[in-house]
């Protein structure tokens, strides 16, 4: 099976007036078709950057400074203007973090909803298409303009915009950040199933490990701009090898009896100007030795996945005693 | 449907701002005599002796009569006509070339925003008067140089206003879906940015509109505007004020009105703009 998806050492610098900033250090990441990938960091951390680059769309003042992003084997910065609109247009579907945002405010939702379904859309795909993404009473919707909805109600369109041209790749970028929580599992169910309906690859952006861990098959996690472990879900919360991966496990919710205090990361990710000398993550890493601060980890096979840490044997086998999977 | 319904909404706002409700209706009083003026029976603004020179207001001739013997009546009602028509066609000119240049360089950014930006930093640096002695002078006096010297006026201040405001409205995210659900560029700024901008376009119409007006009121006053015989208010004033002392009555209704006509507009432009944005202040209460 071909890859659906291949970053391949991606590197991207925000140029800003006050500076360049490295967004992206190197990212490597694949992705085969169909499969589900939880992709986690925290803010600044590269995943809006690394997941917008997958349609190409970047902010004006992003340069990629090396490595490819490719669809199919086909490079997307190579594509022309027509390729690139394509492949957008007939490939990938986006869900974006505010459902608000995502939604035009002058126009009438049924209108929005037939721009994605494309030039021969009819009034009854656009309710079918509602109707999918469980509406009800889709007639009232189609109407409505975006701020006469609930934001789950909007999110609910923005994800039928998004599977309106049945892509082979959704990306949601923390598609439920400004949702209340008690409709956050819908949403998500909601949108695992279309996913599993279309047949579609699908890449979670998120904080949340526990999100994660419950709809993905593969999670990569994220530091510092580089992707720095990347396996299979069971694998990377039973025994993660990278120290980072190994933090936020301890950092997040669930496991910790009453009273006991959740052990937060110290320190700050870095903000990067150029390629790290050594592990970006070395200052808050404990495990963290000479080598880390000098040497730039590569990516290398361990235990069954890929991890960029010199240390990763001493992580996952201090790892071995304690699992930290909910499932 | 939609026409009624907004009309309704539009009632529902005068009502709730009568300085604007005010300006409203003088401004419709003035569109109103302007257009109609012609068809009223008030006579010809261009017969010259029918009445006596400089003789003041009366039955017959309400606004007395000027220099030549012209009734001033009809000569007032064809001055509004021509400085609303004038700056009227000029702003509407500037709204749809400032509305495209600003769209174009809000949405494209990079270097075609960069020149915009400093082309329109230049175009705003010039004096309209200077701008004004400058094109009529090369292309002659006249209603054409009028409009050209508005349009170079008030472009700067649209373009900037749009930009501003679809550089905000290009950067959330119903853009971005609407690329990769693969739309044109042009179809993203026709479709997406205009709507969004008009509110703000909308308002600064009428400022712009007050604008032109004072501008063709000042380039008539010096004589590079509307050309004898054939009034506007500014030509009126500037005749007028030769007359001063024995003849106010030159003076003072095309004065008065020029400025009420600036005040309608500005106030119908504040109340847009605190129609459509609640939580901004206003500027004049």
């Amino acid at each position: 099976m071909t890859a659906l998806l291949v970053a391949e050492d991606l590197t991207i610098d925000y140029i800003t007036p006050r500076g360049t900033v490295r967004a992206l250090d190197g990212a490597t990441l694949t992705l085969e078709p169909g499969t589900s990938l939880g992709l986690v960091g925290e803010s600044g951390s590269g995943k809006t950057t690394l997941g917008m680059a997958i349609g190409r769309l970047l902010p004006s003042y992003a340069r990629r400074v090396g490595g490819d992003l490719s669809i199919d084997g086909r490079s997307v910065f190579a594509l022309d203007n027509d390729g690139i609109t394509t492949l957008r247009r007939d490939r990938l579907g986006f869900v974006f973090q505010s459902p608000m945002a995502a939604l035009d405010p002058t126009m009438r939702i049924g209108r929005q909803v037939s721009f994605s379904l494309g030039d021969r859309a009819r009034g009854d795909d656009v309710f079918t298409l509602l109707r999918k993404v469980g509406l009800a009473d889709v007639e009232h919707v189609a109407r409505a303009y975006p701020h006469e909805l609930s934001g789950g109600m909007a999110q609910r369109v923005v994800i039928g915009m998004a599977i309106a041209r049945r892509p082979s790749l959704i990306v949601a970028d923390e598609p439920t950040a400004s949702l209340d929580a008690s409709i956050r599992d819908q949403i998500l169910d909601l949108l695992m199933a279309l996913k599993e309906e279309a047949g579609a690859a699908f890449i979670l952006l998120s904080h949340e490990m526990s999100v994660v861990a419950r709809y993905c098959d593969m999670i990569a996690v994220m530091y510092g701009g580089r992707v720095v472990e990347h396996g299979p879900s069971a694998d990377v919360l039973n025994q993660p090898t990278h120290p980072y991966t190994r933090a936020l496990l301890e950092a997040a919710p669930g496991k910790e009896r009453a009273g006991q205090r959740l052990s937060p990361i110290p320190g700050v990710p870095p903000v990067l100007s150029g390629p790290s000398t050594g592990c970006s993550f070395a200052p808050r890493c404990r495990w963290a030795e000479d080598l880390c601060h000098r040497t730039r980890p590569m990516a290398r096979d361990v235990a069954g996945r890929i991890t960029v840490c010199h240390r990763a044997e001493a992580v996952a086998e201090a790892c071995d005693d304690n699992a930290f999977a909910e499932n | 449907m939609v026409g009624r319904r907004f009309f309704a909404a539009a009632l529902r706002t005068l009502h709730g701002d009568p300085l604007m409700a005010l300006g409203a209706v003088l401004l419709i009083m003035f569109l109103l005599a302007g257009a109609l003026g012609p068809l009223l029976p008030i006579g010809d603004p261009t017969a010259i002796g029918v009445g006596p020179r400089l003789s003041p207001p009366s039955q017959a001739l309400p606004l007395g009569t000027d220099e030549l013997g012209r009734s001033n009546l009809p000569r007032v009602v064809g001055g509004i006509l021509v400085t609303f028509y004038l700056a009227g066609f000029a702003v509407l000119l500037t709204a749809v070339v400032g509305v495209f240049i600003g769209l174009l360089a809000a949405y494209f950014g990079g270097y075609v925003d960069g020149l915009v930006a400093r082309l329109t930093d230049v175009m705003y640096a010039f004096p309209a008067i200077i701008l004004g002695l400058l094109v009529s002078s090369i292309i002659g006096p006249g209603t054409f140089a009028v409009v050209i010297v508005i349009t170079a006026a008030t472009l700067p201040l649209f373009i900037r206003v749009v930009r501003s405001v679809a550089l905000s409205v290009a950067a959330r995210e119903f853009v971005t879906a609407a690329e990769v659900a693969g739309a044109s560029p042009l179809r993203i700024m026709v479709v997406h940015l205009l709507p969004n901008v008009a509110g703000a376009a909308i308002v600064q119409l009428t400022y712009a509109l007050s604008i032109g007006m004072l501008i063709e009121s000042a380039l008539s006053f010096l004589g590079l505007g509307a050309q004898p015989p054939h009034p506007s208010l500014g030509s009126l004033l500037q005749q007028g004020a030769t007359y001063l002392t024995i003849a106010p009555w030159l003076v003072f209704p095309p004065g008065i009105i020029l400025s009420l006509a600036i005040l309608s507009v500005n106030l119908l432009g504040d109340g847009i703009r605190d129609a459509i944005d609640p939580l901004k202040g206003r500027s004049l209460k």
